[in-house]
């Protein structure tokens, strides 16, 4: 620390440039990791919510509720299975909605309409208004995001190429599926939007998309073994079969190890090149008794002074560019993530300047011996 | 017995295939109290028998005794150790950190060994005022004359209080007022201090204030003819 932070203080400039581009990457870090974030909850925002363990799809359907067709009358067997606490049917459905009386296409909302059985696990609490009501299949519950556009509460909205109306009876917040606003109905609604053209449910009775299933023990292999055509998945399988859902986490995790690998280059040469150009200084002060460990200490000290504040700016900076991005924006600060990308980061900038470290054990004392510099 | 004994010490240098004897069968001993120079030409092997008193360079045999150890035994690690409590090393430039200010230049031995204490920093600031820079604690080295800058390596060299004082042509980039000035200087250090001291030097002029003269010539080190006046004496 003796050296390190008195050679801070001295090399300002020196020090502030290499803070300043460990800040933007970290900066970069960070806002990529919102943005990924942001984006998986625009995609499965629904799903991470629901208190559920498992999804039950039909065989075949690769975990998506786009092909997989059941039926809901399997929920009584499905909830006899030893460890499953409760089972409740989810029907999703892409629908573009228009408050009722206008028209053209900035009208237009595009939504994902998720129809669920009123009172299961599967139906957020509202933040404003009433629950669903089995027995009101008009009566929706909103994505709260909506009121941008202008809806309130008793709002009537009509569906795109269908009979049917809907009214806004609840709001209820941070709800999304396949990256668009939710819209909960009830799964009779649900079921005349979605299946609409006729045979399109193949025949199924009371036919619904999937059946989420709540506990923590149960069993896949029994149940799709009791029960011809389905099969039974982890929440988290599920959440990854969701259209995009794993291309857009891959492209992004790639993009942040990439960044990682750039901040680890970024640091590891430019320690490097301070410690060649201190080649002599290093020498001198082996001659005169410091040890490889002091020596090697200080420029440890020194890259975790520099990454710590630099990370640490970066976090301030992301939080404050997080309050003025627009409201819609798919973007959403999760504090485990900055801190994991934090330590991450910090962890990354240290190991690389071993290399430094390791240059410096090596420099022989002897250089500093009759030399005129 | 105490100071800096270097026996039969014979370096060869071993380079692709060839080997060069840079120092043939080297004896000196120089006790506290004494300041000893080492004067001869260029490449007669001045640095090298400095090193290897030093403890930065092993010699291929010999032995080098401070204080009845004979150093070229010692591991790697205890040799800095070694240079850091034992040996006070003034080279050929000051060799100042460029970051640190002429106080922190003398803490940061102390620093090396673990912590500084309040009498550290008092003795730091009185071996500053001996040297006469009492008045320049907070200064960087590029803000010191060339001259300056010497002094406060004379004063780094005393703040571990070592036995040995090694200086490798310390005013070699000094003109000859401030030569005089820096050699004195070592000199009133040394005897105050009781120090066993050893100078290597191009100049000639230097040596009044040595009471030993040995010359260098292809690696033989023996005492010179001419020993400074007023030590004939003593030595006799
Ligand atoms: N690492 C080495 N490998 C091979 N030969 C070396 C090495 N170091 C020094 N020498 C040779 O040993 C001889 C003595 O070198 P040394 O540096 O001790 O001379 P010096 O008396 O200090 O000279 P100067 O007054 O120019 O500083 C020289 O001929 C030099 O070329
Ligand atoms: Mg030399």
């Amino acid at each position: 620390m003796f050296l390190a932070l008195r050679e801070i203080k001295h090399a300002k400039t020196r020090f502030f440039l290499i803070s300043t581009i460990l800040i933007l990457i970290s900066w970069l870090v960070f806002i990529l990791s919102g943005l990924g974030n942001g984006l998986a909850n625009l995609s499965a925002a629904t799903f991470k919510r629901i208190d559920a363990h498992y999804a039950v799809f039909e065989d075949g359907a690769r975990h998506s509720t786009l092909r997989s067709v059941i039926s809901e009358n399997m929920i009584d067997d499905l909830e006899r299975f030893e460890n499953v606490e409760a089972a409740a049917p989810l029907g999703t459905h892409t629908a573009v909605v228009l408050k009722e009386g206008t028209s053209g296409d900035d009208a237009k909302i595009d939504v994902s309409l998720l129809g669920i059985n009123p009172g299961t696990f599967m139906e957020p609490k509202v933040t404003e208004g009433k629950q669903l009501d089995a027995n009101n299949d008009e009566g929706v519950l909103v994505n709260a995001v909506l009121k941008d556009n202008g809806i309130e509460l008793g709002d009537y909205l009509e569906v795109e190429g269908s009979d049917e109306k809907f009214k806004v009876i609840g709001f209820v917040e941070n709800e999304s599926f396949n990256h668009l606003p939710a819209i909960f109905t009830t799964m009779d609604m649900w079921r005349t939007i979605h299946f609409a053209a006729p045979g399109s449910d193949r025949g199924v009775e009371k036919p619904v998309n999937a059946i989420m299933l709540r506990g923590e023990n149960i069993e896949p292999e029994t149940i799709d073994q009791a029960i011809d055509g389905i099969e039974t998945v982890t929440k988290k399988d599920a959440i990854n079969g969701i259209p995009g859902f794993t291309a857009e986490n891959g492209t992004i995790m790639m993009m942040l190890s990439f960044l990682f690998v750039i901040s680890a280059f970024v640091i590891a040469v430019f320690f490097y090149v301070l410690t060649l150009q201190k080649t002599n200084q290093f020498g001198v002060m082996k001659a005169i008794g410091a040890s490889n460990g002091f020596l090697g200490k200080s420029i440890i000290a020194q890259v975790s002074i520099i990454s710590f504040i630099s990370i640490a700016i970066g976090v301030a900076l992301t939080y404050a560019t997080a309050a003025v991005f627009p409201e819609g924006m798919p973007f959403s600060l999760d504090e485990k993530l900055i801190i994991t990308y934090s330590i991450v980061l910090f962890a990354v900038s240290v190991l690389s300047s071993l290399i430094s470290v390791r240059k410096v054990t090596k420099i022989d004392p002897l250089q500093a011996i009759g030399r005129v510099e | 017995m105490s100071g800096i004994t270097l026996r039969n010490v014979t370096k060869v240098y071993e380079e692709g295939g060839n080997s060069f004897t840079a120092l043939k069968n080297a004896s000196i001993t120089v006790s506290p109290g004494e300041f000893a120079a080492v004067i001869g030409p260029s490449g007669s092997g001045k640095s090298t028998f400095l090193s290897i008193a030093g403890a930065l360079l092993r010699p291929t045999s010999g032995e080098v005794l401070v204080n009845n150890t004979d150093i070229t035994k010692l591991s790697a690690k205890k040799l800095s150790r070694f240079r850091l409590e034992k040996i006070g090393f003034i080279l050929q430039t000051s060799n100042l950190v460029p970051y640190l200010t002429v106080l922190d230049q003398l803490l940061v031995v102390k620093k090396m060994k673990g912590k500084i204490s309040k009498e550290d920093r008092e003795y730091a600031k009185q071996l500053l005022g001996e040297v006469g820079l009492g008045g320049k604690l907070h200064k960087y080295s590029d803000q010191l004359s060339g001259g300056e800058r010497q002094r406060v390596a004379i004063a780094r060299a005393f703040m571990n209080d070592p036995d040995i004082i090694l200086a490798d042509e310390p005013t070699a980039s000094l003109d000859s007022k401030r030569a005089f000035e820096v050699v004195e200087l070592i000199a009133k250090e040394v005897k105050a201090r009781n120090k066993a001291a050893i100078m290597v030097t191009h100049d000639e002029r230097m040596l009044k204030y040595c009471d030993r003269i040995y010359e260098m010539e292809d690696g033989v080190l023996s005492l010179a003819e001419n020993q400074p006046l007023n030590k004939v004496n003593e030595l006799s």
